[in-house]
């Protein structure tokens, strides 16, 4: 596949015909910031394993036709909240219902849509997938949670892209501050409301403030014809601990980087995830632990089983800078690879320029343990039920370590019918 | 802690052993490079047309390439315009047909290596080829190892001797449009070592060769191919010291080995290039091809490198396991103090049935030096049953460096496993106080920390290697750590 | 009878947080002393001071070894002079042969002592006599440092280190703790073996099981950094049968 190009003309013209509000001045400067870059291509290290090709000719496609306006996404709200209970928002193209956001409006939290809250500068811009997202965005939503606030119930955060007929682009940016020793908990879930070709790219910034926590779940269950690039970054301040799971089981393409910042001493940052993938998925996990200053602990732990003719990456890198002494970085990505046609791209980093540090990681691609096979067995189980048991088990590890109690049934039974689908499809 | 910061000066401040400049008359090109300078080689050496074609066609390929970027180093730009691409000590018209015939100041200079060129060599029985600048110098116990049917000789010989097996070998494993520097050396490549091992033979002795750039402004190329023939067995050691200079010297060499059915190759080196000063200042820069194809079923490969010299380190001993139940293994040691800057690991190509792996990489940096792993394992989809282990440490000695590990794992068989794991830390100090309450020397309990780390891969060369090995280490890291 | 050790109202802090308080102790030539407290009282901060462990800053007070000033040494030159520190958790050096730490440090010793160094012949030699002394497998010489070893055998390994040093003063940091009662019991055969006239050695120790099997010739209760109390092996006993509240309340009454 060639390199596709971006047509920056006609992106100049999309963006022209955003109505003109308080992000205006952000598109412009995301538009030119853009321009310098275009899209990044395989020929970069970051993304030797992800072509981006299809996204930049969908969104060349979407971009020729005028867009038209956002319709409200359809979503029963109740069911929502059987599946897991929380404060849902439902952000349509990054613009949430007003009614929903003021609904929230109490102890400690409030939400604004992002042209209204008048720091548009801290809109990061900083990479070409956040300045496309920030020059494209109809809105986005701002989060703040004052200081010493502990928001017991998860904020949910529904994207769910419809995009009925058309092939569609959308572009999220929730942009969260904690204040100090504020405590929350969020969840993202991707869903696909039809069956077209979207491209979703989506941008969430996140600010603790020293003393705060926050955890942070994300869930993509996207149909097999979306592409997904996410964003996530972090910045912690002192004392502050950040708990993160990525758990993806949909998309066709999709491309998760996750970077944590930690610029106090005595943060703590997990960052873990489950991907499982089979058809013709590609998923990629890209996740950077900058270390800034020490003593602080992180650890990177992922899990994948994939098979078809799927294809999963995970990037993981913890660098250590100068004087971030005291620094604990772990990382560990285990694979299970269900057939010959699939394929794991594994590639764990280490960059370390202080001494007193422990770093390690671990990565391992293989099948399961023949003597644990073995040892189901003989206790009883037929070979296809150990297998099963012992393939959910290799999940769960993860999922024993989900920070959000309220997410777990539904992510439980997400990866069970995934795994169903992936152990079914083969024979051993 | 400061004390462990005194004895981090104390043990970076150390002087290299190997500095020293032979005055010797030799005769070099002028700087510069273009199509005449790579006739003018081929020309003297004597070679047949089929080789002034390759190194031309390498040369037009080369004009076409960039310099790569990609590695944890940083340099001054190199002007390929400024180096003389062949320097010879000037008896070379009448080349020594014995040891008694080469000029005693070269024998001086390898006796002040410590090299077993002359009669340390017949005790300890491993036959060397000696590589002074770009040309071979002295071939030792060549009548014991044609007895054995064994070839060993300098590669311009080979190349006329024997240009049924240079023409077939040469360029398989490493084509010459393989990258920036491999391509450089095979437009430019003025001498090495060829060594062809027949059927069934298990070398007599361990084979060594010797470099040594002592030439200013002079670049070095050399090549090497060893070929052993199904069933053989051959170790081969290879050893590299220079002079102190003020200016950076270009090494670009290129080692292809083949290895056929139920052969094995163990390759060993102890690089000790001038590594620079204290400030960076001079040195060589190291960036060396290396690739051995497993070609037949059964065959072997295996690695092991201790590399303590050179400014800049870029290299990456390869495995491709063509042949089913083929097996790659490397083992390192990098050292890297004071301004150094070494990027070295390996690739694992799994392309045969039941094809195996071993990775054992240690790296240590110091002073203000980078150092890291790069590696690739990449299981094709048709190796079934593909095992590598991978086990890559870092040892961190001081606040002003960097160690790096950037493995890359490619898996598109099902029924492979692969594991890889890696460590950073560095010395602890309860280590270190207990072996100094037990009266053992804060530097001495270092340079036993540091040779412990390194055991795995040291145990892996031979006997007289491991011992210089040991030693050139503990020098390496004189006054590091406490 | 000789003093050999001589502490004298010893303080000591690590990270500003003051552990040893004034803390005075005498022990003579031959004697055996047991160094007996709560957790946190200071016993092996104490033992890591004697040893001049880094981490540890001396605020005050002094310590002499045979009249000479021992603050000032670094450690590997106080065990050239006869310190062995038997560590409560001996750490592991991979990679590093343990017949070979043993033989530099047996040679340090000798070096500043001013004899030859031993061979490597003569050194097996003398390490089998003291491993069969101590019922130790001789393959032990050639692991790793404690790599890998069971807690039991770095215990065994400090009283071999020990036993080949052959040190002027040891000082046993909880070497009791973790063992069962027949390595326990093997241990102390070991330090039993090595009492001499000439040699002190000081037991550090939490329980008064240890004292079962080396008797001491004196005892002392260490609270907040400072020996509240000396004795004979009674005073361990008493502890055994009363706690060490008693003491604490009888300190601070």
């Amino acid at each position: 596949m060639s390199a596709a190009v971006l047509n920056q003309d006609l992106l100049e013209a999309a963006v022209g015909r955003l109505a003109a509000d308080g992000l205006t001045d952000l598109r412009e400067r995301a538009l030119v910031r853009f321009g310098e870059t275009g899209f990044p291509s395989v020929r970069e290290e970051n993304w030797r394993y992800t072509n981006l090709a299809a996204a930049v000719e969908l969104s060349n496609a979407y971009l020729s036709d005028a867009p038209g306006a956002i319709s409200a996404t359809n979503v029963d709200i109740s069911q929502l909240n059987d599946d897991i209970d929380a404060h849902w928002i439902v952000i349509s193209s990054g613009v949430a219902d007003p009614d929903a956001l003021a609904a929230l409006q109490d102890d400690g939290i409030v939400i604004t849509p992002l042209s209204e809250s008048n720091d548009s500068d801290q809109v990061c811009i900083d990479d070409p997938l956040s300045s496309f997202n920030a020059a494209l965005l109809h809105d986005g939503l701002r989060v703040r949670v004052a200081e010493n606030a502990r928001i017991e119930k998860p904020i949910g955060f529904l994207l769910q892209d419809d995009a009925a007929a058309t092939a569609g682009l959308s572009q999220t940016r929730i942009v969260v501050d904690l204040g100090r020793n504020a405590s929350a908990s969020f969840i993202e879930l991707h869903r696909s409301g039809g069956d077209s070709a979207h491209f979703a790219n989506s941008v969430v910034q996140m600010e603790l403030d020293a003393g705060a926590s926050a955890n942070f779940v994300r869930i993509q269950e996207r149909s097999t014809k979306h592409m997904q690039i996410g964003r996530l970054q972090a910045r912690l301040q002192e004392n502050t601990t950040f708990n993160f799971t990525t758990i993806d089981v949909g998309g066709k393409l999709i491309r998760n980087d996750v970077a944590v910042t930690i610029e106090g001493a005595h943060a703590v940052a997990n960052v873990c995830g489950v991907y499982l993938a089979d058809g013709n998925q590609h998923i990629d996990n890209h996740i950077l632990l900058d270390h800034r200053v020490g003593p602080a602990v992180s650890m990177q732990d992922y899990r994948g089983i994939v098979g078809g003719r799927a294809r999963c990456i995970f990037n993981g890198k913890a660098l250590v800078r100068e004087g971030a002494d005291g620094t604990d970085a772990e990382q560990s990505n285990r694979n299970l690879l269900l057939s010959d046609t699939a394929e794991i791209d594994t590639k764990p980093e280490l960059e370390i320029f202080a001494d007193d540090v422990k770093c390690a990681h671990g990565t391992t691609v293989g099948q399961l343990d023949k003597k644990e096979l073995f040892y189901l067995r003989s206790r009883g189980l037929s070979h296809e039920q150990a297998r099963i048991l012992l393939t959910r088990a290799f999940a769960g590890h993860i999922l024993k370590k989900l920070p959000i109690e309220n997410a777990k049934k539904y992510i439980d039974q997400l990866i069970e019918r995934k795994l169903d689908q992936l152990t079914g499809d083969t024979d051993q | 802690m400061s004390s462990e910061a005194n004895d981090i000066d104390r043990l970076v401040n150390r002087r290299y052993e190997h500095g020293f400049v032979t005055d010797i008359e030799s005769e070099s090109l002028p700087p510069g490079l273009d199509e005449g300078v790579i006739r003018a080689i081929s020309a003297r050496k004597n070679e047949p047309e089929f080789m002034l074609e390759w190194r031309l066609k390498a040369y037009r390929h080369w004009l076409t390439l960039n310099e790569p970027n990609w590695a944890h180093v940083s340099y001054t730009p190199i002007d390929y315009q400024e180096i003389s691409y062949f320097s010879a000590p000037k008896s070379d018209a009448d080349r020594p047909k014995s040891l008694d015939e080469v000029d005693p100041k070269l024998l001086e200079t390898y006796d002040k290596l410590g090299i077993p060129l002359h009669e340390r060599a017949r005790l300890a029985g491993v036959a060397v080829d000696a590589v002074f600048d770009s040309v071979s110098v002295a071939t030792t116990f060549k009548d014991k190892l044609s007895e054995a049917g064994v070839i060993f000789c300098p590669f311009s010989e080979a190349v006329v001797n024997h240009p049924e097996l240079v023409r077939k070998y040469l360029g398989s494993v490493v084509p010459y449009r393989d990258n920036f520097f491999a391509t450089l050396n095979t437009a430019v490549f003025s001498d090495g070592s060829f060594v062809y091992i027949p059927k069934g033979v298990r070398c007599p002795m361990e084979l060594s060769t010797y470099f040594r750039i002592n030439a200013a402004n002079t670049g070095q190329f050399e090549r090497t191919l060893i070929i052993a023939d199904e069933g053989s067995y051959v170790s081969y050691l290879e050893g590299c010291t220079a002079p102190m200079r003020d200016e950076n010297q270009l090494h670009a060499a290129v080692v292809e080995l083949v290895a056929l059915k139920d052969a094995e190759i163990k390759y060993s080196t102890v690089q000790n290039w001038y590594p620079g000063d204290e400030e960076g200042k001079g040195g060589i820069f190291n960036f060396v091809t290396k690739r051995g194809d497993c070609r037949g079923d059964n065959a072997k490969i295996s690695w092991t490198q201790v590399e303590t010299g050179s400014a800049i380190t870029w290299k990456y001993p390869s495995c491709i396991l063509r042949g089913d139940n083929s097996v790659g293994e490397f083992y390192s040691v990098a050292v890297a103090n004071n301004m150094q800057q070494a990027d070295t690991g390996t690739k694992m190509i799994h392309i045969g049935k039941n094809t195996k792996s071993t990775i054992v990489s240690k790296g240590i940096s110091a002073g203000k030096a980078q150092n890291a792993y790069r590696g690739l394992v990449r299981v094709m989809p048709q190796a079934a049953n593909a095992r590598n282990h991978t086990q890559c440490d870092s040892l961190l000695i001081g606040k002003q460096c960097g160690a790096h590990t950037f493995p890359y794992i490619e898996t598109r068989n099902s029924s492979a496993q692969i594991e890889h794991e890696a460590t950073t830390s560095k010395i602890s100090a309860d280590q270190l106080f207990y072996c100094r309450q037990r009266g053992i020397s804060e530097e001495d309990a270092v340079n036993m920390i540091v040779n412990g780390f390194c055991k795995e891969v040291f145990k892996e060369l031979p006997m007289e290697f491991a011992v210089e090995a040991q030693a050139l280490l503990n020098v390496s890291l004189e006054g590091a750590v406490g | 009878m000789s003093i050999m050790l001589e502490i004298e109202n010893l303080q000591a802090s690590i990270d500003d947080t003051p552990i040893l308080r004034g803390l005075s102790l005498k022990v003579g030539a031959g004697e055996v002393h047991a160094i007996m407290g709560p957790n946190g009282s200071g016993k092996s901060t104490l033992a890591q001071v004697i040893a001049g462990h880094e981490d540890y800053r001396v605020t005050d007070g002094s310590v002499l070894f045979d009249g000479e000033n021992l603050l000032d040494l670094a450690p590997e030159e106080r065990a050239r002079k006869g310190i062995f520190l038997g560590f409560q958790y001996p750490v592991e050096i991979p990679g590093v042969n343990n017949a070979y730490l043993l033989k530099a440090a047996v040679n340090a010793r000798r070096t500043y002592q001013g004899q030859d160094e031993i061979d490597a012949f003569e050194f097996l030699k003398l390490a089998r006599e003291k491993m069969s002394l101590l019922d130790m497998d001789p393959g032990f010489l050639n692991r790793g440092v404690n790599e890998g070893f069971s807690g039991g055998e770095k215990k065994r390994n400090e009283i071999l280190q020990m036993a080949l040093l052959e040190p002027r003063l040891a000082i046993l940091d909880e070497t009791d703790s973790g063992l069962d009662i027949d390595a326990l019991k093997a241990v102390a055969k070991g330090v039993n073996a090595l009492r001499d006239p000439q040699r002190s050695i000081v037991l550090v120790t939490h329980y008064q099981r240890l004292l079962d099997y080396i008797v001491p010739d004196y005892v002392h209760v260490l609270s907040k950094g400072r020996i509240v109390r000396s004795g004979d092996k009674s005073l361990a006993l008493e502890l055994e049968a009363r706690g060490y509240d008693w003491v604490q309340e009888a300190v601070s009454a």
